[in-house]
């Protein structure tokens, strides 16, 4: 049945699909054809400009929206300081923490690249923080698994 | 005289696509796919439940081995500037190895033995033909002053024959040789073939890489380390077949030696860059490490027994620090001069095979340490990943220029295709963390999964010793969730997969895994998936009753067919002649002389007689060939010094256990492996009548098959008699020892039949003898394994009863007596007795069903002639 808790687990995955299924967009989709059909000035501009814009959105919606559903989801699953260091579910959650906080330095050293106009740096970062986001998408799903037992 | 080296010779002739033409540039992707198919394996072996091992083949017999065969052969006709073959003949070679190669893995992968050897064999002779082709090559020009190549390639050469060899020998199922010969084709393979072809070859390989000059010193040098190097390897392998530590260690030095002697000419005036020259210096350094760390750590240890386990923490260095590295460094150098044509075709492939570089040589030497065993779990296999990432990225770039050049002939030199930068050092980053975190995550055992509770759960111990699974067949009633615990008690390390994929982790030295098999509803088999280990009997049965119902005494009704074993007595004909040349055991107990007992014990697998005409398989300790049933008898006084050398002469673990000594049993009742021998040291303290068995377990069945034998330790006031004789009672147990249908008996305490001294019904065709009057003093000892003795001799009386160190009755105590000396399993004493007059006076264990299936005999009592 639906209840409030499936509305928060719709939050926290629709969050997840907007920053993941954006990324994946933006490299997949976006990026090659604005290489192939903007000049290198307009390149430029046109990257930055939705760079800042997929900065502003992740911290102002992003972030707090996957805490905070997220807190709220460990919390009803009964997880606690000690649980979260334990063989299986919590240790499963604890290196999905440590990686989406990976992949949020990532993002964040990617906007720095940017901002500095080191284009080799900024694409480094980025691919990580995809990759690494794809990481914690995997653990979602061994989550998901491991609480279907 | 300097030069610099250009490794691509004159234009070939006509020939399109790089110096040696398309067949050299398809070569090169076969060393890639196996790469590949290295790094695939390494991923999803644990999936595919294949051992580990598979993967470390595919990348040292398949990748490292293919480019070891067209580099050598490509550097001696470069260098040396002699005609290469022709392509075809190239092409026929590389196809035949690479078939071979394949057999090989394949074969010990699948268990198919036949296959495996006929891999191993056929890797050898391709071995043996290179190295002979090689050697023509030169001899038809003058090789000039690279013609070191040749004896370094030669001496790797006749190291991969003999490697390969014993590679084969070990799939075959080598079990009493398997240590030696699995350190030995270890060392051969990995320090004679690859680390003597990479030295030698670095030579010239190095000053390419940094672009300096190759001076006459460095080829001097050259010429000098390799006796050193062979020399080394040599003693090394003679040591470890020889399982003599010194000669190991000093031989593995002495290659250290000749790994420093190659150093010392070619250390590079300015820090090397590029990605080659760092690939190159790490990988030979690690070589160094480890082999140092194996001489090293052998010393310490300071016994062969400990060899494979320094060479399982050595290996894993070797291969990822060494092998993997240096073909990837070595690719690196050299696909740009296969694929390229003109500099400016050289210079875009080395910069694509540069990508990434920094990282990938971080990740590969990091991973180094953290694959080198002992870490705990999940670092060795963070280890592996890190390593199989870095290779698998510069994979993915090698192929990206490799196959359109071998596609198209030559390799698309277009601008547009440059592309943005940090692609690869992106994926790899975040690849590395994904990998980091999917190890945390999937470390531990998952406690949260709940084992279904409806079935009864059975935990069985499982050891893993003298390369055999103890016990190798487990009898459960079906539907039990059964649970083994599975120890490894040798230093060569183990593990046990069974048939549906479960699997322990690899076991170390005294490790214990859990291994949960779940319901069992039919038969399922399991071994150990150790390179050769299965061929050698490392195997494991679990059965429910189902398969064996006619084990069941009152199953008349056999549906198998196979009822003649089943009956008790079946197949024994007490009265039958015993075979022609039979010897009985001589029952009297020598006299005790010597205060010191020094005595040689030798573990062997004889056929003796076990009842009248039937010989079967036994196990024994033997002091002389033939060894007897039961072992010799060691007849001593209280204070007296016994010695033991046991010395293993099986395929299988055995060790001692002496009821007569009082010590610490964790060392001197420690199982060895075959081929190895043990001290025994023990006063006697105390007076008795003891029982020696085999230690190693299933203990009922080394003691069922004959491991036993008897201590006597005369009380301190024993008065002399006319004849004094020893007994061993232990029950009979037909088949083959180990067999599926012995070990249930065993399991069941169904014994086939009873007997004194090793043979049912002995003393009935060969009667021991004494006269009216005479004081006849009857030592006994009850070996088991499981049923009590009550011996007695019809018609007489003893007037003595000595058990478990008491004295029960004395002759002085006149009005008493005594009819059965009775003894548990492991219990000894002895009884005297004197026989009223001539005449056939029986002896019997009491308990008549033991009496009538064997434990019978006669004394014959005659009137004295004077
Ligand atoms: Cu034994």
């Amino acid at each position: 049945m639906i209840d409030i808790w499936t509305i928060v687990r719709f939050l926290h995955v629709l969050g997840a699909i907007i920053w993941v299924g954006g990324q994946l967009t933006i490299t997949i989709v976006v990026l090659p054809p604005v290489r192939r059909m903007l000049s290198a000035d307009d390149r430029a501009g046109m990257l930055r400009t939705v760079g800042k814009r997929f900065a502003i959105i992740t911290m102002a919606v992003f972030l707090p929206n996957q805490v905070t559903t997220g807190v709220l989801l460990a919390w009803q699953h009964g997880v606690t300081w000690a649980t979260l260091l334990q063989p299986g579910y919590g240790r499963i959650l604890a290196a999905k923490l440590l990686l989406f906080t990976l992949v949020m330095v990532a993002a964040a050293l990617h906007g720095i690249a940017q901002a500095r106009h080191q284009p080799g740096k900024a694409r480094a970062a980025s691919i990580t923080a995809l990759v690494g986001s794809l990481g914690v998408i995997l653990l979602a799903t061994a989550l998901a698994e491991s609480t279907a037992h | 005289m300097t030069q610099f080296v250009d490794l691509i010779p004159p234009p070939a002739r006509g020939r399109r696509s790089g110096p040696r033409g398309s067949v050299f540039v398809w070569a090169n992707i076969v060393v890639l796919g196996w790469l590949a198919l290295a790094v695939a394996l390494l991923a999803v072996h644990d999936v595919l439940g294949l051992p580990v091992w598979v993967a470390l083949h595919a990348l040292l017999l398949g990748a490292v081995t293919n480019a070891i065969v067209i580099w050598s052969e490509h550097f001696v006709v470069t260098l040396c500037r002699v005609p290469g073959p022709p392509p075809r003949r190239l092409a026929l070679g590389l196809t035949v190895l690479n078939l071979f190669i394949t057999a090989a893995l394949i074969g010990v992968a699948a268990d198919a033995t036949v296959v495996a050897g006929a891999g191993g064999a056929g890797v050898a002779v391709i071995a043996t033909v290179h190295t002979i082709a090689l050697f023509r090559m030169t001899r038809t020009a003058l090789p000039g002053r690279f013609g070191y190549l040749v004896g370094y390639y030669t001496a790797a050469s006749a190291a991969l024959v003999l490697g390969a060899l014993s590679g084969a020998a070990l799939a075959i199922g080598a079990a009493q040789w398997y240590v030696r010969l699995w350190t030995a084709h270890v060392h051969l393979t990995l320090l004679g073939w690859v680390g003597l072809s990479v030295l030698g070859t670095l030579f010239t390989l190095w000053p390419t890489t940094t672009g300096t000059r190759i001076t006459d010193s460095t080829l001097t040098a050259a010429r000098r380390a390799l006796p050193t190097l062979a020399a080394g390897l040599l003693a090394a392998v003679a040591g470890m077949l020889t399982a003599t530590v010194w000669v190991t260690v000093a031989g593995l030095l002495c290659y250290t030696a000749g790994i420093v002697l190659t150093i010392i000419p070619l250390r590079p005036a300015t820090t090397p860059h590029g990605p080659a020259a760092w690939m190159l210096a790490a990988a030979t350094a690690w070589l160094g490490i480890s082999v140092l760390l194996d001489a090293v750590r052998l010393l310490v240890a300071g016994s062969v027994e400990d060899l494979p386990g320094v060479v399982t923490t050595v290996m894993p260095v070797l291969a990822v620090g060494f092998a993997a590295q240096v073909l990837v460094g070595a690719l690196t150098k050299l696909l740009p001069v296969v694929l390229g044509r003109g500099p400016a075709e050289h210079r875009a492939i080395a910069d694509i095979l540069a990508r990434g570089w920094q990282l990938r040589l971080i990740a590969a030497n990091l991973a180094v340490p953290l694959v080198a065993v002992g870490l705990p779990s999940p670092l060795p296999q963070l280890g592996w990943a890190l390593a199989a990432l870095s290779v698998a990225t510069f994979l993915v770039l090698a192929l990206r220029v490799a196959i359109p050049v071998a596609r198209r002939g030559a390799f698309p030199l277009e601008p547009a295709q440059k592309q943005a930068h940090g692609t690869t050092s992106g994926v790899l980053a975040g690849l590395i963390a994904v990998a980091l975190a999917v190890a945390v995550a999937g470390s531990g055992q998952d406690t949260t999964a709940t084992a279904p509770v409806s079935a009864p759960t059975h935990t069985v111990e499982v050891t893993l010793t003298g390369m055999r699974v103890h016990p190798d067949t487990v009898d459960v009633p079906a539907g039990t969730r059964l649970v083994l615990r599975v120890t490894n008690q040798e230093a060569m390390p183990h593990d046990l997969r069974l048939d549906t994929g479960q699997h322990t982790p690899r076991l170390h030295h005294g490790e214990t895994a859990l291994l949960d098999v779940g319901p069992v509803g039919e038969t399922r088999h399991a071994w150990c998936t150790v390179a050769g280990h299965r061929a050698a009997g490392m195997t494991m049965t679990i059965r429910t009753p189902s398969d064996h119902q006619h084990t069941t005494p009152d199953s008349h009704s056999d549906d198998n067919g196979n009822n003649s074993d089943t009956a008790p007595t079946a197949g024994l004909d007490l009265a039958a002649d015993p075979t022609p040349g039979w010897v009985p055991r001589d029952a009297t107990l020598a006299p005790t002389t010597a205060t010191l007992h020094r005595i040689e014990l030798r573990a062997t697998e004889q056929d003796l007689e076990v009842a009248p005409g039937r010989r079967e398989r036994r196990w024994t300790f033997a002091d002389t060939s033939p060894g007897t049933v039961p072992g010799p008898t060691l007849h001593g006084r209280v204070g007296d010094q016994f010695e033991i050398t046991l010395i293993n002469d099986t395929t299988i673990g055995h060790g001692m256990d002496f009821h007569a000594s009082a010590l610490a049993p964790d060392g001197p009742m420690r199982t060895i492996g075959p081929g190895e021998r043990l001290v025994y040291r023990f006063t006697a303290t105390r007076a008795g009548a003891w029982l020696y068995h085999c230690s190693t377990m299933p203990m009922s069945q080394h003691i069922a098959n004959g491991m036993y034998g008897a201590v006597i330790i005369d009380p301190p006031d024993l008065p002399a008699v006319d004849h004094e004789y020893l007994m061993v009672s232990s029950q009979l147990y037909l088949g083959a020892p180990g067999s599926d249908n012995q070990v249930r008996k065993i399991q069941a305490g169904q014994p086939d039949g009873w007997m004194f001294n090793g043979m049912a019904a002995q003393y009935d065709h060969a009667p021991l003898t004494a006269h009216p009057g005479q004081r006849i003093r009857i030592w006994l000892v009850n070996a088991g394994p499981g049923d009590s003795t009550a011996f007695h001799v019809v018609g007489a009386q003893f007037d003595t009863v000595y058990k478990e160190g008491a004295r029960l009755l004395r002759p002085s105590e006149t009005a008493g007596g005594a009819q059965v000396l009775d003894l548990a399993p492991a219990q000894g004493g002895f009884v005297e007795l004197t026989f009223p007059e001539p005449g056939h006076y029986p002896f019997v264990d009491h308990d008549m069903r033991h009496a009538e299936n064997g434990a019978h005999g006669l004394f014959t009592v005659t009137e004295q002639h004077r």
